[in-house]
């Protein structure tokens, strides 16, 4: 089942796509993709013929329960996979392999465990040619910026959950790709750390407005984040819907469920939800 | 809660080495004295007489030969079987197609008692320090091998994936993720390695040799000067517990990122 989906863009721009400076409407489109994975003699489609348009600056969440296919659509957005049908472009340009332009916060922090905080933070600039001096006032520069500060020459294995994962988070933001991947940033954190960092993620990037692609199970994350909510079904993987966020930014994240628009979407999305939720685990 | 000032409390660091200087004195003074009426000096020697011979070793110039030609035979065969058995790890871990023609070779190689070469030395190498540096560097080299190619290729894929994605090259990933993502491995190797690395060079020794620690415990044994023997063995001994120090100091000081904050049982626990 296929659902085509326009994503209105975010923000007060009201120009047409084709004029130049403005956000694109169709900044990151993704074109017929599906995938399947063949392991010792069973093929299993992990996702299905899906269409999605992405404009520029928006934040899109994706939301489902395991199985929908919402990891394997970061894979291929991110080129660590290849769809075995359809193609991806970004800006106009198709998206082979791996892409500077394209960042990726997994959802283990994978911070390099030999080396210190600042210098895992660092570690993209570093691979850059970027020179020492400019690279470690970077990395201060954002770990001031999620309350990291003074943790600079800890290592991983000395630093908590959710200081790893605001590490892996800065990694990423450090070197400003345009546009961002993150795989439930915040599941394996602490509901009051998971609500903090929420805020601060949405602070951070009304600064940069960068096109983010964020995938979460949890529906009131995925409803407070986005410009865009994109419902996803499992057996088989799919995008089942699309909703429009209209909540003004900037959010109050620790208010937005008494948002009467929060309620509505929330109701809306969540039958839905429970539906796929319920046929995942049958 | 009350403080037990306990004889036998595991946590109290005096109450450990109270009971450790106890145990040794103990020993010691059953040795001495036990030594002509328990058991036969011809077999266990005494402490005395055996502390006697070090010291006479230990002024004896012929001493400091020996110590310095197994130490020579030591430090090349660890070096040389360090190097090349890095060297070949990372090779083979880089490239599949090797590691598949080579790997039932090696494991033929490797599964060769080392002593059973010690009779073939004389014909390959003659009686000098060639022989003994051989035996040594098979042993370091195999140990080396196998640890680097399994610590490079445990490399976590995720961490390999990460850096792919921003932006680094194929050499990058090499050098910067899997080579320290191997490390720990490595060291691990090297540690393991100096007891192996002394031992071919010692049996290398009794086998093959006129010079070296080894030869030298060899001509007491056989001359049923066993008090003499166990100094000997005891220098080795001495020997092997600073090398074993050094390498643990070196450990804790390049390898402190593995355990991370001292609280490693309870923090396994958590995410």
């Amino acid at each position: 089942m296929t659902s085509t989906i326009a994503a209105a863009t975010a923000g007060a721009s009201t120009a047409s796509p084709s004029t130049p400076g403005s956000p694109a409407a169709d900044y990151l489109v993704l074109n017929n993709i599906a995938k399947t994975f063949v392991a010792r003699g069973n093929a299993t489609t992990a996702l299905s013929a899906t269409n999605l348009t992405i404009g520029q600056g928006q934040f899109v969440t994706l939301v489902g329960p395991s199985g929908c296919g919402k990891s394997t659509l970061l894979n291929l957005v991110a080129g660590l996979i290849e769809p075995t049908e359809g193609t991806i472009t970004l800006g106009g340009a198709p998206v082979r392999g791996t892409d500077r332009r394209i960042g990726y916060v997994t959802q283990a922090d994978n911070l390099l465990p030999w080396r210190t905080l600042r210098d895992n933070v660092a570690f993209p600039l570093e691979l850059a040619g970027v020179p020492v001096a400019e690279r470690r006032e970077r990395a201060e520069f954002w770990m001031h910026r999620v309350g990291l500060s003074g943790f600079g020459d800890a290592y991983p294995s000395e630093l908590s959950g959710g200081m790893r994962q605001r590490g892996n988070i800065i990694r990423t933001l450090i070197y400003g790709p345009p546009v961002i991947l993150m795989d439930e940033p915040f599941g394996p954190l602490d509901a009051q750390t998971r609500i903090v960092l929420q805020d601060l993620l949405l602070s951070i990037w009304e600064e940069s407005r960068s096109t983010v692609l964020f995938v979460t199970h949890d529906l009131s994350e995925a409803i407070s984040l986005a410009d865009q909510v994109v419902l996803m079904g499992t057996k088989p993987g799919r995008v089942i819907r699309c909703e429009e966020v209209g909540i003004e930014r900037p959010r109050d994240i620790f208010q937005i469920h008494e948002h009467p628009v929060y309620r509505r979407l929330y109701k809306q999305i969540w039958n839905d939800l429970g539906a796929q939720v319920r046929k995942a685990v049958e | 809660m009350t403080t037990r000032p306990s004889l036998f409390d595991p946590d109290s660091a005096r109450a450990v080495f109270i009971g450790r200087l106890l145990l040794a004195v103990s020993v010691l003074l059953l040795w001495q004295f036990g030594a002509g009426h328990l058991f036969d000096i011809f077999f266990f020697g005494k402490p005395s007489l055996i502390a006697v011979s070090i010291f006479t070793d230990i002024r004896d110039p012929g001493f400091y030969r020996d110590l310095g030609v197994t130490g020579m035979e030591f430090g090349m065969g660890y070096v040389i079987g360090g190097f090349t058995g890095i060297a070949s790890g990372v090779l083979l871990a880089r490239w599949k197609y090797l590691a598949k023609l080579a790997d039932p070779f090696l494991l033929a190689l490797n599964s060769i008692p080392r002593i059973a070469l010690a009779p073939m030395l004389i014909v390959w190498f003659g009686i000098g320090m060639s022989s003994k540096v051989f035996l040594s560097a098979t042993l370091v080299f195999f140990i080396m091998f196998f640890n680097t190619l399994s610590g490079i290729r445990s490399v976590s894929p995720a961490l390999c994936s990460v850096a792919k994605i921003q932006g680094a090259t194929q050499w990058q990933i090499f050098t910067k993720i899997m080579l320290p993502s191997a490390s720990s491995w490595i060291f691990t190797g090297l540690k393991m390695s100096l007891p192996f690395a002394l031992v071919g060079v010692i049996i290398g020794e009794f086998m093959v040799s006129s010079v070296g620690l080894g030869y030298r415990l060899n001509a007491y044994a056989t001359a049923y000067n066993t008090s003499a023997a166990l100094g000997m063995i005891m220098i080795m001994m001495i020997i092997m517990m600073l090398l074993t120090w050094g390498a643990n100091a070196l450990d804790a000081r390049l390898m402190g990122w593995r355990d991370g904050g001292g609280d490693g049982a309870a923090a396994a626990l958590k995410a």
